[in-house]
């Protein structure tokens, strides 16, 4: 009986066993399975599932011709996990060091494993398992490196290191050092057309993944459309870290950004700069700017702005080379002007070409301000014609008076002044504070001549381009299209009128008056083009400083445009106080840079002539069909 | 009343042991074409991922060429050139280019071309 009741009682001792057993494997099932399923399961994905991002090739910059001005350059940031490197350092140094152009001693110090500590003074191990090594490396380097890495020796007969050295040799070799996808910015012209396309800066991501982003000009001003959109993958891997393809879960390909094509010919920015930078080692000036547009459409050509700056080596920029001064720079015009003035004044028929002014032999005195003309000039009579041949100060004052100060007002307002243009880049002036209406008490005498009134330099050769295009003032135009990395277009920018600013026969009229001002008997016969009829105006303005006009330092300028009846482009020369100061003028220092970038660019473009000149002694050339362009020659 | 083992009769029932045989093979190869496919994902996989790297390589050789191909475009490096081999290169002067007028072509007269062209539509009717 007591054996049957011990018996009864080891069987229920080993029921309650086998019972606890099981509630033990039930209690833990139930916490891997449910309590902490979604630890688990994310702990797992991370062990078994790799996310790699897949960057957007940033989109092109291209000029109107389809060169590259701008592109991007798939290069990798080179990084180390000094936690797997052990005591190596001394090995690995010395094998990558020459590879990635840093010195062994450099590199050896950079993969000791190091506690950092953050702000609070804690101790953070954050960066310990990623140092980056080095920046824009190639593909074929970063091959190099790997092969390398992957035959590195440590002196020792690895067959005989214990299972768990042979497997941090191993782990050193493969994943020691790494490299993530970069890109580079590359700009194959250098300098050219700098402040156009600007530059781009670098957003680091958390995720240790670098994005460009535009910085200025072009770059910035479109950057959402170049920048795209990064792709992923989300896959599967083996225990060696290997992808599994048949285990691919998410697989979303990089939108690459849109490519920008430019109204910008790299050849005429060529051109302009060269002629640019010539006339700045000549005359040194503090800065010096150049504009080709053309005026029936308003595509700007070329866009320059000395001292310029390498948009390849972000080192070259500081606040002397940065602006583009075309664009941001808010100047007085000086005569340049008077053009708007008149031009107002005969759509108005206050006055007529062959009107006499009288120029008070060069002394007027007007509500307690004295005028005086340039250059010691006293003319007297002179017609309207002559007061823009001469560049008289005191006919275009007298000239404004005649046309009074609310119509002047509208008139400035009408050619662009004191509002944006409108034009795709960044940091625009508008100039609005300058361009007011006129109730200064001198302010209808000192306007007229150029003074007490401010612009842009972009702006005035787009007033200068509404008369070369019969009075219609033009948007101006920077970019032509938008395509996508196959070359499809996206969006297609056309040409933009803005409003008639005054009549065809009033641009006429101011055409022909324009023309006498390069010839010999007016301020800018330096600025004639062979075989072309050029129209265009000087102007020479005082710079102020400490709030005075300065007798040293002038911003001298030119604007013109030809062949002068059918205009094909307009462009514009400003120089900021050049080393020659009040000796010299608009037309002697701008005109010879407008007619260098003009010869060139008319000989580029094959604008045909409208003077003819005596033939030639040599046999012609080139044959050309008045429509086709020469691609062969060189700019 | 059921009959004793003893007494059944000696002769190799084919029935179940077909079916027997069937299921085994039904399982067995069920199996191996369950490797079989997995290899072949596999495989594929590994096939796909190889392409892929072409594929990249082949990209980043054509961007690489196209880089070089717009570099030697460039009017820079051109001019640059130009000036370095002293070709001897400059403007052509306007008044050395020769300006052919290009008329618009007019097309002979053909008296036959009213009726081609009715017999035209009437085919393009008949179609």
């Amino acid at each position: 009986m007591i054996k049957r009741r011990q018996q009864f009682i080891r069987a229920l001792a080993l029921l309650g066993l086998v019972v606890l057993a099981f509630v033990g494997l039930g209690f833990r099932l139930m916490d891997l399975q449910v309590w902490r399923h979604d630890e688990l399961v994310k702990m797992a994905e991370k062990k078994s599932l790799q996310t790699t991002w897949h960057p957007a090739k940033r989109g092109d910059i291209l000029d109107a011709n389809g060169n590259q001005l701008a592109t991007s350059v798939f290069v990798k940031t080179i990084c180390a996990d000094p936690t797997l490197i052990g005591g190596q350092q001394a090995i690995v140094a010395r094998a990558i060091a020459p590879l990635l152009g840093m010195s062994g001693a450099d590199l050896y110090q950079r993969l000791i494993p190091r506690v950092a500590k953050n702000s609070k003074g804690e101790t953070v191990t954050n960066g310990l398992h990623y140092v980056r090594l080095q920046k824009n490396v190639t593909d074929e380097t970063w091959q190099k490196i790997k092969t390398r890495m992957s035959q590195l020796t440590f002196g020792v007969d690895e067959k005989k290191l214990s299972k768990a050295n042979r497997a941090f040799l191993r782990s050193l070799r493969q994943y020691a050092i790494s490299a993530e996808p970069d890109q580079l910015r590359v700009y194959p012209n250098g300098p050219l057309a700098a402040h156009v396309l600007g530059f781009v800066g670098t957003l680091e991501n958390t995720n240790h993944t670098s994005e460009l982003f535009g910085y200025d000009g072009v770059e910035k001003f479109f950057d959402d459309k170049l920048r795209g959109a990064s792709g992923w993958r989300v896959t599967g891997s083996d225990s060696r870290g290997k992808e599994l393809v048949a285990l691919r879960d998410e697989d979303v390909q990089a939108q690459g950004g849109l490519n920008v094509v430019l109204t910008i010919d790299a050849a005429i920015q060529h051109i302009v700069e060269s002629a640019l930078t010539n006339a700045a080692e000549k005359h040194a000036p503090q800065g010096i700017t150049g504009i080709v547009m053309r005026p029936r459409t308003g595509e700007i050509l070329a866009m320059a702005s000395l001292p310029s700056f390498d948009p390849n080596n972000l080192r070259s920029i500081n606040t002397n080379t940065e602006p583009n001064r075309v664009i941001s720079d808010v100047m007085e015009p000086g005569s340049t002007f008077k053009t708007l003035v008149i031009s107002g004044a005969l759509n108005e028929k206050v006055v007529k070409l062959s009107d006499s002014v009288f120029c008070e032999n060069g002394v007027f005195r007007y509500g307690g301000i004295t005028l005086h003309d340039s250059e010691g000039h006293h003319f007297g009579n002179l017609t309207v014609q002559q007061v823009l041949q001469k560049s008289s100060n005191i006919g275009a004052s007298k000239i404004g008076i005649q046309l009074q100060a609310p119509k002047l007002y509208e008139y400035m307002q009408d050619f662009g002044l004191g509002a944006f243009t409108g034009i795709p880049l960044p940091h625009e002036a508008s100039a609005s504070r300058y361009v007011h209406p006129l109730k200064g008490k001198y302010s209808i005498v000192q306007i007229p001549m150029g003074q007490g009134v401010a612009a842009t330099r972009l702006q005035m050769a787009m007033a200068f381009g509404a008369i070369a295009n019969g009075g219609v003032l033009m948007h101006p135009m920077l970019v032509k299209r938008l395509e996508d990395q196959n070359g499809n277009v996206v969006q297609r920018y056309e040409p933009q009128s803005v409003r008639r600013v005054v009549t065809e026969s009033t641009a006429k009229q101011m055409i022909e008056a324009l023309k006498t001002v390069v010839s010999k008997e007016g301020t800018a016969p330096l600025a004639a083009i062979t075989n072309y009829t050029v129209a265009g105006k000087t102007g020479t303005a005082q710079k102020v400083v400490d709030g005075r006009y300065s007798s040293e330092k002038f911003v001298v300028s030119f604007i013109g445009f030809f062949p002068a009846d059918n205009p094909e482009l307009c462009i514009s020369i400003v120089m900021d106080s050049a080393k020659e100061g009040g000796r010299a003028f608009g037309g002697a220092l701008c005109g010879p840079v407008f007619s260098e970038i003009g010869k060139r660019c008319a000989s580029y473009l094959n604008i045909p002539p409208d003077q003819i000149s005596p033939p030639p002694a040599a046999a012609p050339a080139v044959v050309a069909s008045a429509q086709t362009r020469n691609n062969m020659q060189t700019p | 009343m059921a009959k004793n083992r003893k007494n059944q009769s000696a002769a190799i029932r084919f029935g179940p042991a077909l079916k027997a045989l069937f299921l085994c093979l039904l399982i067995a190869g069920s199996a191996v074409g369950y490797v079989w496919q997995k290899s072949q994902i596999y495989q594929l996989g590994k096939q796909i991922h190889q392409k892929e790297v072409r594929l990249a390589q082949l990209a980043r050789d054509n961007k690489k060429l196209d880089d070089q191909l717009g570099l030697l475009r460039s009017p820079v490096m051109l001019d640059q050139r130009a000036r370095e081999l002293k070709l001897g290169l400059g403007p052509v002067p306007p008044m050395n280019v020769f300006r052919l007028q290009e008329t618009p072509v007019v097309a002979p007269e053909n008296k036959n071309l009213p009726r081609q062209l009715a017999v035209r539509q009437a085919d393009a009717r008949t179609q």
